[in-house]
């Protein structure tokens, strides 16, 4: 409970510090550079979970236990969840940066199939009805969509040359302001810390509807 | 009567072996109904025709022939695959032989079999779309070699990215829409080199697409392996 509260009061101080604490970065239009603050976080997360989704996964094919399955459910759950969101920022800030909402650059061009992957996840366990083969066959799909992943990350970035900015944003890079710095781990923190307690608490709900399906049987 | 070749295991029969036994049968129970090869090429046609009736071969400008016409050659290929390949795996759980095949051979050469099928039905519908598309729509093409050599290894590696996937949705109650919905995300990569790959060939400068053939085929070679990991699993269920 205590950990809830401090991860509220966190995230307030964050939202607060992102708007008045840091600068805006130049070379953006107005206020735009203050997206960082939150779409790189989900951007993060949802990498992040499609990641532990295969884990989990691969767990599963390997010791076929329900808890596996879940864990790779809920991870692919709230890494779609967390995609939406990055798709949403950063289509916002490419119409405020680049004139349109959508142009294919490289970066959309991967999020979107990072989307399909997860709706395809999620159509193929609709679709199968015993609840082994669901887990089965998710888990394979799932390395399956992993594998190419590699190809993504070499193709894209060759056919058009990103506009997606790197060097003024990103925090490894020596050109990024320090109080900028500061409010974008601190947010990462928070946003990892959310997920970490979302991810529990739909794994917890998995696990309850599990044991009412079982008992109805 | 001749008997069939047999498809029993025994202990002198290899992977190899029985996969042909498989792929010989199954090239034989297509040639009987041809259901598989009909839906393809009939699907891939009336798409050509769509396209070059409503483009037809001067409205596009020449410059940019190379990337647009690799684009609808593509597009057409592989909604036309998607379209039939899963047959491979759904006749089997419709006539009820699946579980006949998964006593008599070996997973990994069911797969194999398998996708020796699927890639003949692709290698059959490349061999009547591409000539048909690049005479219809005059396809300006300057460096043939790596462009049958894209077309061919990206045809193999759509081949190597669908047959598992066919696998899978056999046994889901939705077939058809899902089986579109999976393959796709895995064989966009794919896709995207395939199409930046016969544009460079068909420009005369800059280079000619080798390099998207050797992707396509690393493509090929880690799907098939990966697949031949995983089938095991899913096929034994």
């Amino acid at each position: 409970m205590i950990y809830k509260i401090l991860l509220a009061l966190w995230m307030a101080l964050i939202i607060v510090a992102s708007f008045f604490y840091s600068e805006a970065a130049g070379g953006f239009p107005g206020e735009t550079s203050r997206i960082l603050f939150f779409h790189v976080p989900q951007a993060w997360i949802a990498t992040l979970s499609f990641l532990l989704s295969m884990i989990g996964s691969a767990i599963y094919l390997k010791k076929r236990t329900v808890d596996a399955d879940h864990f790779a459910l809920s991870a692919a759950e709230l890494g779609f969840l967390f995609c939406v969101l990055a798709t949403v920022t950063g289509s916002i800030f490419a119409k405020a940066t680049w004139g349109s909402f959508w142009n294919w650059d490289p970066r959309e061009t991967s999020i979107v199939i990072l989307l399909m992957i997860y709706g395809a996840y999620f159509a193929l366990r609709s679709a199968l009805a015993d609840p082994d083969k669901k887990r089965l066959f998710s888990a394979a799909y799932s390395i399956l969509a992993f594998a190419t992943v590699p190809f993504l990350v070499f193709v894209v970035p060759r056919i058009t040359t990103s506009l997606h900015p790197e060097d003024t944003m990103n925090p490894a890079s020596p050109g990024m302001d320090p109080r900028t710095l500061k409010v974008f781990l601190g947010s990462l923190l928070a946003y990892t810390t959310l997920f970490v307690w979302m991810l529990r608490l739909k794994i917890r709900l998995l696990r309850v509807e599990d044991k009412r399906d079982r008992e109805d049987l | 009567m001749k008997r069939g070749r047999s498809i029993t295991q025994t202990e002198s029969s290899t992977y190899l072996n029985e996969a042909l036994a498989i792929w010989v049968r199954d090239l034989r129970s297509e040639f009987r109904t041809r259901y598989a090869v009909n839906a393809i090429i009939m699907f891939a046609v009336t798409t050509l025709v769509a396209v070059s009736f409503s483009i037809g071969s001067f409205r596009i400008a020449d410059d940019e022939k190379s990337f647009l016409y690799a684009v609808l050659l593509w597009i057409i290929l592989v909604f036309s695959a998607l379209s039939g390949l899963s047959r491979s795996f759904v006749k089997e759980q419709e006539a009820g032989t699946i579980d006949t095949l998964k006593l008599s051979a070996r997973p990994q050469a069911v797969f194999l079999g398998k996708l020796f099928f699927n890639l003949t039905l692709l290698a059959s519908l490349e061999l009547i779309i591409v000539p048909v598309f690049v005479l219809l729509m005059r396809y300006p093409i300057a460096h043939p070699v790596p462009f049958v050599a894209n077309v061919v290894i990206a045809g193999l590696g759509l081949g190597a990215g669908t047959t598992i996937v066919a696998a899978m949705i056999a046994q889901a109650s939705t077939r058809g829409a899902l089986f579109s919905a999976l393959s796709f995300p895995l064989l966009l990569p794919l896709m995207i080199m395939a199409i930046k790959g016969c544009e460079q060939a068909s420009v005369r400068l800059g280079p000619v697409g080798w390099a998207e053939v050797r992707m396509a085929f690393a493509y090929l070679v880690i799907m098939v392996i990966v697949s031949l990991f995983l089938f095991p699993l899913i096929w034994e269920e």
